[in-house]
């Protein structure tokens, strides 16, 4: 009995023995790989002037973006193909899973060549340290002059030099609202928005409109914590009271700042007064889109896609009342006299462990064309994330006008490598608080219910700008 | 997963009738062991390699990074991140200052509410539902049949159907108790605030009851017939029966299932993160969801890995209160 017990456990050890040296093999593999190919990309790029890239692969992973994303790109890249000779492998990561799976890839140093990422999380991303510093190469695509500076913001790490991440594509929060319902409450569209106070007077009148058609319709919704994007929802509105997210050194967290607390009252304060439909905090923020094309809300907050979706015959959702009444208006202004908006999208990173750096660059160059990105950008029902090519499709109409408006003067948060979770920290807080003000917390709603959450969220940030490598 | 699997096999022989007596004629002759049963480690030997490399190997380097400072800045490090000593357990248990001490003990409280409510509405559900199937009536395979339909559906499937009938304004649960039938004047809301813990455990005990109520009805079968016979003789009415004959008979099927629903419940994930989300709030946060949030969302993995072992340690320590107070139970089965 006791000799098989012996036996059983040394064969466990033997196993144990077997994986542990197979692991630490893998590791000397990838170490030696990712030097090996650091060499062989810096000789690269001293001959790349004549060098041809027939035959060569760039991996490439993007995103859901539009309805079809793999074959929409596939199509943008078909003359990039032809005309370089590389071959692009194009592989969708869903965005539920491409946080996972891009951190995994910069450590592991087994990817893709390029990938898409969210503006938000490029900071994060390049303080993994497995992507490559792009400012040697930046000059070839015009700089930081050809981009709006909150976009060029997001290719940065706060306090370091290198560009992680070349801009892609761009959205920006407006208004959305229903001009049938303003009209019958009696509000002018052009002026319904203007600042924080007309935009509460002209929710108070749409409170008046119950009904459009016979479907009851509501002033006001958005979605509360199960929604991924309710800090760019929020935020808008403390940034109009003059609040931040952080301090301006990004050490200390600011959200508990009296201004911050009046800029998250104003919005929640909807719930309370009967602007807001609480039953849109169970929703995440895809049902609280098709509540408002389905025409149960009279103004809501959203991206550029939902403007694009209103001629596409498919998207069953949009209500007929909705799909003819819907116009689009830049966020209010705040007492400080400037209009904030959320403004993100994605970047385009490139990963250092990549063995074809040179093509991977041409790649990228390629979808920073100012024809290529208006041609991509109207596939998505997204915004251009260069200048020129904003500001054509900012002339072409009142509606994309808003958005273009809202994209100069947007904001993106502070680009620490820690912000991901601080947003998570601050999106429970905000979720908490709205949910209190729709009578559905544990907590009576008042401002200390605010002051005290929003402390809460301020301790939570600072816990997580203390993380060190130590 | 994998431990709920392993305890089963542990505890599996309590089930059948007599295997205590079995396993005592499988190894007569002591002596020459290995060489006699060397065929079946043999057979055995391929299993154990693959619960070693995915199971043990993870659970022990789990228990590394537990000990670890894993964060945003040290993570690509991994196993080379600077030690922590036991300073992840301490922010966790004592550290009244950390966010991730209140968050902990938040999700504790309401795995444990969690874990007992959706266990006892399993079990005595599960036995109410045998008692009334073992009876013979028309239709009741078909019935029986039918009972079953939960068990069959993913968890996953589940949180996603209840998340649309929980909902305040259009689910069907509102709708059947305010519209239809006036039972309530107010819509309740069910996937925010103080109820959402009723919405994830509702849907649990749903889709839980039936494999209960499978081996219940089992155990029902199994109990011999002179007994009740016997006891109605003596004039025994159908409650003294119950709770002098079956359930006495049924307490090894009970221990077992005990024992499983509440390893089970304290590791639920799926319904709550699938409907509730990423973050199901303060009253419906369970150590799982909480776990994985901080862990993959936030990359405080360190962290992660501490409560995990924190959590794995409490299920040991209910794994020994449960045999200290079943061993009995287990053994008189011979």
């Amino acid at each position: 009995m006791r000799r098989s017990v012996a036996l059983a456990l040394t064969a466990i050890a033997a196993v144990l023995v077997a994986l542990a040296l197979g692991a630490c093999g893998g590791s000397d593999d990838d170490n030696s790989s990712t030097g090996s190919t650091g060499e062989s990309a810096s000789t690269g790029s001293a001959t790349s002037e004549a060098k041809s890239f027939e035959g060569q692969k760039v991996t490439f992973w993007i995103m859901n973006n539009g309805p079809h994303p793999v074959e929409d790109t596939e199509k943008i890249l078909e003359p990039f193909e032809q005309e370089t000779g590389i071959d692009v492998d194009v592989q969708l990561v869903g965005w539920d899973v491409q946080f996972d799976r891009i951190r995994n890839a910069a450590v592991s140093g087994e990817g893709p060549d390029v990938t898409q990422a969210g503006t938000t999380q490029v900071p994060f991303f390049a303080a993994l340290g497995g992507f490559e510093d792009l400012s040697s190469r930046v000059e070839d695509i015009g700089g930081e002059s050809a981009y709006a500076p909150g976009i060029w913001g997001t290719s940065q790490v706060a306090g370091q030099d290198g560009v992680w991440g070349i801009p892609w594509f761009t959205e920006a929060r407006t208004i959305y609202y229903r001009s049938d319902a303003l009209e019958e409450a009696g509000v002018d569209p052009a002026t319904a928005f203007t600042d924080l106070e007309s935009m509460r007077a002209t929710l108070e009148a749409l409170k008046d409109v119950k009904e459009i058609g016979g479907k009851k319709i509501m002033p006001f919704g958005m979605p509360g914590k199960k929604a991924f994007d309710l800090v760019h929802n929020v935020m808008p509105f403390v940034w109009d009271e003059g609040g931040q997210e952080l301090t301006d050194d990004n050490t200390k967290s600011a959200i508990n700042s009296p201004e911050a607390v009046r800029g998250v009252k104003y919005i929640a304060d909807l719930f309370p007064e009967g602007l807001a439909d609480p039953s849109m905090l169970e929703r995440d923020g895809t049902q609280v889109e098709n509540q408002f094309k389905g025409g149960r809300l009279a103004v809501w907050i959203g991206g550029p896609w939902v403007l694009s979706s209103i001629d596409r015959e498919d998207d069953t959702n949009w209500s007929d009342a909705a799909r003819e009444n819907t116009g689009v208006a830049p966020m209010p202004k705040g007492p400080t006299g400037e209009a904030n908006t959320f403004v993100g999208g994605s970047n385009l990173m490139m990963f250092k462990s990549s063995d074809v750096k040179d093509a991977a660059w041409e790649l990228i160059k390629y979808l920073s064309q100012d024809d290529v990105q208006t041609e991509y950008a109207e596939l998505l029902g997204m915004f251009p994330a260069r200048l020129q090519p904003q500001e054509a499709l900012g002339q072409q109409n009142e509606d994309l006008a808003a958005f273009y408006e809202a994209i100069q003067t947007g904001r993106s948060y502070a680009p620490i490598p820690q912000w991901g979770q601080i947003e998570n920290a601050y999106k429970t807080r905000f979720g908490n608080i709205l949910d209190a003000a729709a009578g559905l917390g544990g907590e009576k709603y008042s401002e200390a219910v605010i002051q005290s959450q929003l402390d809460e969220a301020a301790k939570e940030a600072d816990a997580l700008l203390a993380q060190s490598a130590g | 997963m994998a431990s709920i699997d392993t305890v089963t096999t542990s505890s599996g022989p309590a089930v059948p009738p007599d295997p205590p007596a079995q396993a005592g004629r499988a190894r007569p002759r002591r002596g020459h062991g290995w060489r006699r049963d060397r065929f079946a480690y043999a057979l055995i030997a391929p299993a154990v390699l693959f619960m070693v490399a995915i199971h043990l190997l993870p659970t022990l380097g789990g228990g590394v990074l537990a000990f670890k400072n894993l964060n945003t800045f040290t993570f690509s490090q991994l196993f080379g991140a600077p030690w922590a000593g036991l300073r992840n357990f301490e922010a966790i248990l004592f550290d009244d200052a950390n966010p991730l001490h209140n968050g902990f003990l938040n999700a504790a409280g309401n795995t444990a509410v969690y874990t007992v409510v959706t266990v006892a509405g399993v079990l005595i559900g599960g036995l109410l539902i045998a008692l009334l199937l073992n009876r013979e009536f028309p239709g009741q395979r078909i019935v029986r049949t039918l009972m079953l339909a939960p068990w069959v559906v993913p968890s996953f499937v589940v949180a996603v159907l209840w998340g649309f009938m929980w909902q305040s304004d259009v689910g069907i649960v509102n709708k059947v108790l305010v519209d239809y039938t006036g039972l309530l004047d107010d819509r309740p809301v069910w996937l925010l605030g103080p109820n959402s813990l009723w919405a994830i455990i509702i849907p649990s005990i749903w889709r839980g009851l039936p494999f209960c109520m499978l081996i219940f009805l089992a155990g029902l079968q199994a109990v011999p017939k002179e007994l009740h016979e016997a006891a109605a003789i003596d004039g025994a009415g159908p409650i003294r029966r119950f709770f002098y004959i079956t359930l006495p008979l049924l307490r090894p099927l009970i221990a077992v299932q005990l024992l499983i629903q509440v390893i089970y419940a304290a590791y639920q994930f799926t319904i709550p993160w699938i409907m509730l989300g990423t973050n199901p709030g303060e009253h419906a946060d369970l150590l799982m969801t909480l776990i994985v949030r901080q862990s993959f969302s936030n990359n405080l993995f360190g962290f992660g890995a501490a409560a995990s072992v924190i959590v794995m340690l409490a299920m040991s320590l209910w794994v020994v209160v449960w045999l200290a107070a079943f061993r009995r139970d287990l053994e008189t089965q011979r």
